[in-house]
């Protein structure tokens, strides 16, 4: 279980990115849903350690999220990844699986081969990152984020910048994640993916938790856009 | 230790492939080849022909030191590869210090390789095997790893291009600091002035103590103390500047 307790981001300029955010995630994928710039990023950035929380604590488990023990847990992939340019595939995946284990990455060829194929970008392997297109890209840093077989996964916005088939095609991969029994925290601003893939869901706004429960809760019968707009709109007039 | 390794072993990797680095290096080979030509000039005295390839290699592996310090580390930052590393159980400080090990690998490499050049050239020159010309590129060698663990320093709060800047600036004074002071002593400079020279004196690294390239030159050995000392005190002002880089790194946001 992900347990985020009073939580709390603000930046220097006193500019509050993340505001007294408490929640408890239990479920196989939980989508977190908010507009461009509601918090989103922020909070799986400090899940990982890439940011510090100015107060509040997050534990996965019990233990904190950025504890070297947690961190061999998870895997997690970035907004628009960025990679060494001129590595290829293939050697992203090796130095990915070396910074959790030096010694393991001599044998495991075959599990970086297994998981490029699963993302569909195995032909590509052996080309230079600079090559791949954005949806390759997207691609590969799905497939370095499962390279150490986490038990959770935090995937900010991993549909961005993917055509209708890979779209459906890594939904699918999320869904046999599932069924691995992973669990799955996915950032992103696409209520379509949210609906079809996500167990609950989490809308934060404004840095502000405003909802979390099931998404059939949520929607109330009607449309999952139109009550998102309904749920941020109450907000704003507040 | 094995983080660090790791990191270290992918930076000499990825920038042995980079073309600058090459551009760079084959400008290098050039100048040591173009001392061949310009010892007929000075009619192959062997001091001068040993003084033009040293400082040339001294040039060259400066300009490499910039280019690997001011660039390397701070790409990885801008660009967010870093999300990748970090977010595995690598801390800030394994990453600061395998990229600073991992560069210094490479500087060695770039620097045998312009060594092998010059005392191929010092015995075509039939000046024999350049025992001390060698101890002079060693020196130049620990020199710019210390001018790389400057370079990193200030990427941590800095861009690449103010890098250079202040990074060249500290290279120029750390060779110009030792003689301010013995210049402020003679002249007889005396209270805050003076104060103000040592302050400087103690804050930028003296760089002259790395400078053995006048006694190869003449054929004179520096000293085991001397060059003991210059070890330590690159050891120590690298520590402590690497320190300080992740100190501060550690408190970025990125």
């Amino acid at each position: 279980m992900i347990q985020f307790s009073h939580l709390t981001k603000a930046y220097k300029k006193r500019q509050v990115a993340v505001n007294d955010f408490s929640l408890a995630v239990d479920v196989p994928i939980f989508g977190f849903l908010g507009q461009n710039g509601a918090g989103k990023t922020t909070i799986i950035k400090m899940i990982v350690g890439l940011l510090t929380p100015t107060s509040g604590t997050i534990t996965m488990d019990g233990k904190p999220s950025t504890d070297s023990a947690s961190k061999r847990r998870m895997g997690f992939m970035p907004e628009t990844p960025y990679f060494y340019e001129r590595m290829t595939g293939l050697e992203f995946m090796r130095l990915c699986d070396a910074l959790y284990d030096p010694h393991a990455a001599a044998g495991r060829e075959a599990r970086y081969v297994a998981l490029l194929k699963r993302v569909g970008i195995y032909d590509a392997r052996d080309f230079e990152i600079r090559t791949y297109s954005k949806g390759m890209r997207q691609r590969l840093g799905f497939a370095q984020a499962l390279v150490n077989d986490p038990e959770y996964l935090f995937l900010d916005e991993p549909l961005d910048g993917l055509d209708p088939i890979g779209r459906r095609e890594m939904k699918e991969v999320m869904r046999e994640l599932k069924k691995e029994g992973k669990k799955i925290f996915l950032n992103t601003h696409i209520l379509n993916d949210v609906e079809e893939i996500c167990d609950a869901v989490g809308i934060i706004h404004k840095g502000r938790l405003l909802y979390a429960g099931t998404v059939k809760e949520f929607c109330k019968g009607k449309p999952l856009e139109e009550r998102f707009m309904e749920v941020v709109g109450e907000h704003e007039k507040k | 230790m094995r983080h660090i390794w790791v990191i270290a072993k992918n930076t000499l990797k990825l920038e042995i492939r980079d073309k600058i680095l090459y551009g760079i290096i084959v400008f290098g080979f050039l100048y040591v080849l173009f001392t061949l030509f310009m010892a007929d000039l000075v009619l192959k005295e062997l001091p001068m022909v040993r003084s033009f390839g040293l400082t040339g290699m001294y040039f060259f592996n400066a300009i490499i030191a910039l280019f690997l310090g001011t660039t390397s580390f701070f790409k990885d930052v801008d660009r967010k590869v870093v999300y990748f590393i970090l977010s595995k159980p690598v801390s800030r400080a394994q990453f600061l210090i395998g990229k600073f090990i991992g560069l210094c690998l490479v500087l060695f490499l770039t620097t045998a390789i312009l060594a092998v050049a010059y005392i191929g050239l010092i015995l075509y020159e039939h000046g024999g095997f350049d025992a001390l010309g060698l101890l002079a590129i060693a020196m130049q060698y620990i020199e710019m790893t210390l001018f790389i663990a400057f370079a990193i320093f200030v990427s941590t709060f800095s861009t690449s291009l103010l890098s250079i800047v202040y990074t060249s600036g500290v290279f120029f004074l750390g060779h110009v600091v030792s003689s301010i002071l013995d210049d402020a002593k003679t002249v007889g400079i005396t209270g805050i002035k003076y104060k103000l020279v040592e302050i400087l004196y103690y804050i930028f690294p003296n760089l002259e103590k790395f400078d053995a390239r006048n006694l190869a030159v003449h054929d004179l050995t520096m000293p085991f103390a001397v060059f003991g000392l210059a070890l330590a005190y690159a050891a120590v002002y690298i520590v402590l500047l690497l320190s300080a880089a992740v100190w501060i790194f550690d408190k970025k946001e990125i």
